[in-house]
């Protein structure tokens, strides 16, 4: 079955991959983090009921503090903690929605991968290996997104979109072979990348617009590889993907149908409010 | 660009190429609303700058001569990069958001610049046998570096700044170097997906610490292109293609790297 894969060099390669992705995921962690903070921070000065001098954790870094530490430390604080407080609401449903689409994103891997030709003896190794981990890395970004969410005192998001979750429903029925799961994936992933890409331009701190960017660019991937292997399937030459590639057999095409915009679209973005917590 | 006649595919190539015309034709669908965000990002960018420049002249006029320092100074740190050197300490012509659209420009064209030595040494057979789909790639991904450097460089030209030609970056000698040592396509892969893994990044970091929304959305929407090359660039080598869950900052070119 694993014909077209030096499995060892996979798993190698994933366990690698693994250690690359924690490292990120605590950077995605640290930009909620400053953002959860700011956010809470905002919300005891509204209140009223504590005036104390606001005070930077030692965790924090990367991002905010050298603006912090550069002096006006308090008021850069204050500045950001005021800005998140006056954008909670919106930043709450961002958030809510990018976790219900993270979470539809899940359950429509973890179904592809019951099916024989996706997770099965008879699916390919290297489509197989894909699904699990983007179906992971789903996972993280939902986890995510959710304890943001948690922090900043909104309700989480356990649900999928609403929008996209019964065409899922309605297309697992109808699904024949892997290709038919590889086109609803690339549906999924390139609205999820499109509601990030718009969501940056939408939330009201630097944290969040980079946490949502940093998640765009993965969702983007994601598109990325499945449009290529979507044109190997139906050109009928699954065989061709593999892990390494034998690049002399993919045809010139298989170089650009991954990369088909030059400024990635948000024309499909989900509306902010679209998996906000009714 | 081969030398060799390659291996017969067992694909249509025709079925793919018609794909990839479908997904082209959206690009240029998606490109407009790109333009409408420059076009307003240039207008604001350029609005600002006239009048700093604007308030400069009076106060220079008036013999304000520290006053007017002191304003610079303040418009220039605007744009506080993180681990970036202080924009206000440069002669630089570029401050506060316009400093991180000519480093992007300049990024964009060093992009461009590997690309095409990439070519070149593929046309001259430096790299042994460079497979179809590689070329079509290093094709492909080179006219859209190109489509952001235009974008970037448009801004510049409406706020009445001299664009960005080459690549005036720290790392471009040393880039270019290692290029010319390239004998295989894996040696130029390699280096390819850096740059593009430097640009994802820094355009991760833009999203951040741009003021402008025009500017922060532009760097919204080319972020993932760069991302898409890095994955198909990860797939070439035989890496898993999407190994981070969280596209981070650390490899970002920093806005010290300018050199003009």
């Amino acid at each position: 079955v694993e014909r077209n894969i030096d499995v060892g060099q996979l798993r190698e390669l994933m366990s690698q991959s693994q250690d690359l992705h924690s490292d990120a995921m605590k950077l995605g962690v640290r930009a909620l983090d400053d953002y959860v903070d700011a956010a809470q921070q905002a919300r005891v000065e509204n209140s009223g009921r504590h005036r104390a001098p606001v005070t930077i954790g030692d965790r924090r870094r990367g991002f905010v503090v050298p603006a912090i530490i550069a002096g006006a430390a308090g008021a850069a604080v204050l500045g950001t903690a005021r800005a998140a407080f006056a954008g909670a609401t919106t930043d709450i449903q961002a958030l809510q929605t990018a976790a219900s689409l993270e979470n539809l994103a899940v359950a429509t891997y973890r179904t592809a991968l019951t099916l024989p030709f996706v997770g099965g003896d008879a699916a390919n190794p290297v489509v197989k290996k894909f699904a699990t981990m983007t179906m992971a890395q789903h996972t993280e970004h939902g986890t995510a997104f959710n304890a943001a969410i948690t922090k900043l005192g909104g309700r989480t998001q356990s649900n999928p979109d609403p929008r996209y979750a019964p065409v899922v429903t309605a297309a697992v029925p109808t699904i024949q072979g892997p290709g038919d799961v590889v086109g609803l994936a690339i549906t999924l992933e390139d609205v999820a990348a499109q509601t990030y890409v718009k969501n940056v331009g939408i939330v009201s701190t630097a944290e969040l617009r980079s946490l949502f960017a940093s998640v765009a660019g993965v969702e983007a991937q994601h598109k990325s590889i499945l449009l290529a292997v979507q044109a190997l399937l139906t050109a009928n030459a699954a065989d061709l993907i593999a892990l390494p590639p034998v690049l002399t057999k993919l045809p010139a095409a298989a170089g650009s149908v991954g990369i088909p915009d030059s400024f990635y679209p948000t024309d499909k973005a989900s509306p902010v409010s679209e998996g906000a917590v009714q | 660009v081969t030398r060799n006649r390659p291996e017969p595919m067992a694909i249509s190539e025709a079925e793919l190429t018609s794909m990839t015309r479908e997904l082209h034709d959206a690009h240029e669908s998606s490109f407009g609303g790109v333009r409408a965000t420059l076009a307003e990002f240039a207008d604001n960018l350029g609005e600002a700058r006239r009048a700093a420049l604007s308030r400069r002249g009076l106060l220079m006029g008036g013999g304000g001569i520290a006053a007017a320092a002191a304003l610079a100074a303040c418009g220039a740190s605007s744009t506080a990069l993180t681990g970036a050197t202080s924009v206000s300490a440069s002669s630089s012509a570029y401050t506060g958001d316009l400093k991180v659209v000519a480093l992007a420009a300049a990024m964009e064209n060093l992009a461009i610049t590997a690309y095409d030595g990439a070519l070149k040494a593929a046309g001259a057979g430096t790299l042994g046998t460079v497979p179809p789909a590689i070329a079509t790639f290093i094709t492909t991904a080179r006219k859209q570096h190109s489509d952001h450097a235009d974008a970037w460089n448009g801004v510049l030209s409406k706020a009445s700044l001299p664009i960005i030609t080459g690549a005036p970056l720290t790392v471009t000698d040393s880039t270019m170097a290692a290029l010319g040592k390239a004998t295989t396509v894996t040696d130029v892969a390699k280096l390819a997906l850096s740059l593009e893994m430097s640009a994802a990044a820094t355009y991760t970091f833009a999203t951040a610490n741009v003021k402008d929304a025009g500017g922060i959305m532009t760097a919204a929407t080319i972020q993932p292109v760069e991302a898409m090359h890095a994955a198909i660039l990860n797939f070439v080598l035989g890496q898993y293609p999407v190994p981070v869950s969280f596209i981070g900052t650390d490899t970002a070119v920093k806005l010290d790297a300018l050199t003009r």
